[in-house]
């Protein structure tokens, strides 16, 4: 399955495979580490410092000419090496976070992915989101739809609901046009940034 | 494992994490799903419609593992609690700030950009003050 450009995006569609199928579904989030270098491209480095140094090393002991200087200098690059590797760990590891909303009974799984701190606070508010749906506590969606229309997806919101349930189609037609105005700002907002970039 | 309460979770999660901050390699899950374990889950439809829409809200679950395999079994660290719907609200408060402590390999908030564009503004009121001023005020109405 394809991860999701935005967060709103993915709130949205794993919200609507809740109210769907709300027994079933889960909300995993992976919180990955990598080291910052991989090891292969850290050996290369190593590596290629190593060599430099040798090179560096024959030719002082080809000016020198004297056994006694050679035995030092294959010590030199290894020390070099290591200096290397230490400030490639030194380099802190990066990480990335995986929000992924799986219902095995149908088999959709909705993916969304982040490396930026910044979102934690709100992918945590939005998993605070699904999990009122998950509780089956009644949700406010004015304000739900509020912070989905971020992007702008008000019209997919109204047909999403129509479609999910009938019942639900009086609060929907309360909510659309808190959506419309909230979406209104958000393309403020995004005209905003356009501007300072 | 037996579920903990929200305060011995958090603790063990604060632990989880700063176990991976040591480390330069390694994956957390977080799990959260609708506690339907001792709920019957019969398939005919009536039962189906009442999964959908139930008159008492339900607990939810949280699992929290360090995602180890099998053959590292012993090193495996399980979580889970339960949340009654009335605490939602609090737990995913603590919740949030627990993540956002322990998710420090994340990039942060990136700012050189603005600082470069401060730094430009900057620089033309250093040599021109008067006109350099009334020019930036200019660009600052629109």
């Amino acid at each position: 399955m394809p991860y999701y450009e935005k967060s709103e995006d993915w709130l949205h569609q794993s919200a609507l495979l809740l109210q769907a199928r709300p027994q079933t579904t889960r909300v995993t989030t992976s919180y990955f580490l990598r080291p910052a270098i991989r090891p292969s491209k850290a050996e290369k480095l190593a590596a290629k410092e190593a060599r430099r140094a040798k090179e560096s090393a024959s030719k002082s002991t080809t000016t020198s000419k004297s056994t006694t200087k050679s035995t030092p200098a294959p010590a030199a690059p290894t020390t070099e090496s290591t200096d290397a590797t230490s400030t490639a760990t030194q380099k802190p590891p990066r990480g990335h976070l995986v929000l992924k909303t799986f219902d095995p009974h149908s088999g959709v799984c909705l993916k969304y992915k982040t490396s930026k701190a910044a979102e934690v606070g709100r992918l945590i508010q939005m998993l605070g989101q699904l999990g009122r749906r998950m509780a089956a506590l009644p949700v406010d969606e004015a304000k739900e739809a509020s912070q989905a229309a971020d992007v702008v997806m008000g019209e997919a919101a109204e047909e999403a609901k129509g479609e999910v349930s009938g019942t639900a189609t009086p609060a929907g037609g309360t909510s659309t046009p808190a959506a419309g105005g909230a979406a209104g700002g958000g393309g403020q907002g995004k005209k905003k940034k356009k501007g300072k970039r | 494992m037996g579920h903990l309460t929200h305060d011995e979770f958090f603790s063990k999660l604060t632990e989880l994490f700063d176990y991976r901050k040591n480390q330069d390699h390694g994956t957390i899950n977080l799990v959260q799903k609708r506690l339907s374990y001792n709920t019957p889950s019969q398939s005919t439809e009536t039962d189906l419609l009442t999964d959908l829409c139930p008159s008492t809200p339900l607990p939810v679950l949280i699992r929290a593992t360090n995602a180890k395999g099998k053959d590292r079994r012993k090193e495996k660290v399980k979580l889970s609690t339960i949340i009654e719907p009335a605490d939602l609200e609090a737990f995913y408060g603590r919740y949030a700030d627990v993540c956002k402590k322990g998710m420090g390999a994340l990039k942060p908030r990136d700012r050189t950009k603005r600082k470069k564009q401060s730094r430009k503004k900057k620089a033309p009121t250093a040599g021109g003050p008067g006109v350099g001023a009334g020019g930036s005020s200019m660009m600052a109405i629109p």
